[in-house]
């Protein structure tokens, strides 16, 4: 009995850790705030996210914010990243505070992956429905395939007004009913699940009303097994199977004459997105060299700058990896970019003096920043490509921008 | 056996001691099961079931039902054998649906706010009643493996259409056509899933058109059957006595 008891202790325990184990086991994940341990040189080398627009930065549940902006397909993509042939465009979001109600690319609602061309800058746009009140990191995002997620910057938008349960998501079928996605079907899941959890639980019961264990066990060792099943119980059998084809049959009839129209679910990646026209760039820029000094978390790069447009240009800004480094006093943002990636007064110039349409001139350009800790981009020098790469902003006068690009080696240096 | 017996000592008491034995059998058989079938469901078919818009007409219709025909053919083996019980299937599937149950319940839906909408199980208790009632009336384990596992291949597509066909109503959503189901999952982020992730509608089957989900339930139905074969040999491996002997 002893035996016995310890025995039923100890697979009770495991019985219940088991259960435990495997409901806890899997919950969707719900952070998204991986920016900062991405190595730099995926941040550096693959989409630029740019000319980024919040249309809002507090909500009340079922508003909408929209979030718009550019992406460009860096041409110096890494190598060892599978390039964008499926790719998705996402939202990093800690679960879903928000609805993604809509996407687009280049005007094209985007709810599958598509394919992308290195090189090409698009339009995206992404409307997202407030759905939990609280404060929520929202980070533009590109899954590729292959590739992992590539993370834009993150910005922090507030739900606050109205409540989790009155938020609805209404939609409108081709056959003419209009339903709340939030709880869709509810009861008809519930009515199933339970229909058939009382079946099965009436099948059991139908057996361990009468001993279950020791006596049956007893019986079939002793090589009388045949006597515990009757005529009866094998009856009851034929009727609980009839019974479940039975329901099938009838209750797929139901649902067929209920829901004649159905299609498949969509899927397959999309093609053909359409890029930004982009004129090529007058402004050309060679890098001579580029050192990190790790003390001083600024980097320094010497660049021969030409001019081959119209009109007199100074460098604004240098954006890689989704950090801004301005020059204040060529360019102010004005869009609330997020403060911890935005070094208004992080870029200076040898000589920032207008460049004049035909000139060349070589210039040293500092972009300087805690970000370069913060956001580990500094950790460049310990990839094994270690390249950086980002975006030059230059304007003219009249404040017309010309984008250049810089993809160089980078040569640390520790005093 | 003599240990059994030795611990009672009347007739009356015995009857006791042997009922509390099975209420306390039954716990723990429905709770080790729970726990071990959920695990073994959630590595193997996974995003298949976790997703209403993953139940496709291909993938998921095969997936499941080869997956989940494993422990109850192992457990029928158990119970058959040894104590003549043809339930063996079912205490599988409902452990594993309560399991599920609590899974999405609590985990999808009272921690990440996923509505049970996009994350419910799929049901799989029609299927199991066959192959319990094929095991009792044939008494046969070939039989079980060749006519019950193929009721149960069979029957899991039309036992889960009365909940998923709401899901394939079609909708014109800001130009684009798509299910509701689509819609699901596009509407509620799942920032670590991308879309390309998702694995429907995949496959070599194009030249039945329309048909598919038949052709899809009798492949799975056929691979049920294999897979019986080699859980069952799980099953008899498990089900020894040799400990309870020794006992
Ligand atoms: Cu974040």
């Amino acid at each position: 009995m002893k035996v016995l008891k310890d025995r039923t202790a100890l697979w009770s325990f495991v019985g219940l850790l088991l259960a435990f184990a495997a409901t806890s086991f899997y919950a969707p994940s719900a952070s998204a705030h991986g920016e900062k341990s991405q190595a730099a040189f995926m941040r550096m080398r693959t989409i630029h996210w740019f000319d980024l627009h919040w249309s809002k930065e507090k909500v009340a549940v079922n508003e909408n914010v929209e979030i718009s902006g550019k992406f460009h397909v860096f041409e110096g993509w890494p190598e060892s990243v599978r390039e964008p042939n499926v790719a998705f465009l996402n939202i990093g979001i800690p679960g879903p505070v928000f609805i993604r109600k809509e996407s687009y690319i280049g005007g094209q609602l985007v709810p599958r992956s598509v394919r992308l061309e290195i090189g090409k800058t698009y339009e995206f746009r992404v409307v997202l429905k407030a759905r939990r009140p609280g404060d929520w990191h929202v980070h533009t995002m590109m899954n590729v395939e292959g590739g992992g997620p590539i993370i834009g910057p993150g910005k922090w938008i507030t739900i606050e007004g109205g409540h989790f349960a009155d938020f609805k998501n209404p939609v409108t079928s081709l056959t003419g009913q209009t339903f709340d996605l939030e709880t869709y079907q509810e009861s008809n899941i519930a009515f199933w699940h339970v229909f058939w959890a009382v079946f099965g639980v009436a099948w059991i019961l139908y057996w361990v009303r009468r001993p279950v264990f020791l006596p049956r066990y007893l019986l079939a060792e002793a090589g009388r097994a045949d006597e515990l099943v009757s005529a009866t119980d094998r009856k009851v059998g034929i009727a609980f199977a009839a019974g479940t084809i039975l329901i099938v049959v009838l209750s797929m009839g139901a649902a067929n004459s209920k829901y004649p129209i159905t299609i498949p679910l969509q899927a397959g990646t999309m093609r053909g997105m359409v890029p930004i026209e982009e004129k090529k760039s007058t402004v050309a820029v060679k890098v001579e060299d580029a050192t990190y000094r790790v003390p001083g978390r600024a980097m320094r790069m010497k660049l021969t700058i030409t001019n081959n447009g119209t009109s007199a240009v100074r460098l604004g800004e240098f954006y890689t990896a989704s950090v801004r480094f301005l020059d204040s006093s060529v360019f102010k943002d004005t869009t609330g970019y997020p403060e911890d990636l935005l070094a208004e007064d992080g870029l200076t110039l040898s000589d920032n003096s207008p460049l004049a349409p035909g000139e060349t001139r070589t210039v040293e350009v500092t972009a300087s920043d805690a970000a370069w800790e913060v956001y580990r981009l500094s950790d460049i020098i310990y990839d094994p490509d270690s390249r950086f790469a980002g975006l030059l902003f230059f304007f003219d006068a009249n404040g017309n921008r010309i984008i250049s690009q810089v993809d160089a080696p980078l040569i640390p240096s520790f005093i | 056996m003599s240990a059994l017996q030795s611990a009672a000592s009347s007739r009356a008491e015995a009857i006791q001691v042997s009922r509390i034995v099975d209420y306390l059998g039954l716990f723990i058989l429905f709770m080790v099961l729970t726990g071990s079938y959920h695990i073994h469901a959630m590595l193997t078919m996974g995003d298949w079931d976790f997703w209403v818009d993953w139940k496709d007409r291909r993938l998921w219709v095969t997936v499941v039902p080869i997956v989940l025909i494993t422990f109850p053919a192992a457990v029928q083996v158990l119970l058959w054998e040894r104590l003549r019980l043809p339930w063996g299937a079912t205490v599988c599937v409902l452990g594993l649906l309560f399991g599920e149950w609590i899974n999405r319940y609590f985990n999808f839906w009272g921690w990440t706010y996923f509505p049970i909408t996009l994350c419910f199980p799929s049901q799989i208790v029609p299927g199991a009643i066959l192959l319990d009632v094929v095991l009792l009336l044939s008494g046969s384990y070939l039989l079980t493996a060749i006519v019950g596992g193929m009721a149960w291949g069979l029957i899991f597509y039309p036992g889960n259409w009365p909940v998923i066909a709401p899901y394939h109503v079609p909708v014109e959503y800001n130009g684009t056509l798509m299910s509701v189901a689509d819609i699901l999952g596009y509407n509620y982020v799942r920032t670590g899933t991308p879309e390309y992730i998702r694995m429907v509608e995949k496959g070599t089957l194009r030249t039945f058109g329309k048909d598919v989900a038949p052709v899809s339930a009798f492949f799975s139905a056929f691979m049920s059957i294999l897979i019986y074969f080699l859980w069952h040999f799980v099953g008899r491996w498990f089900s020894t006595v040799r400990f309870l002997k020794a006992t």
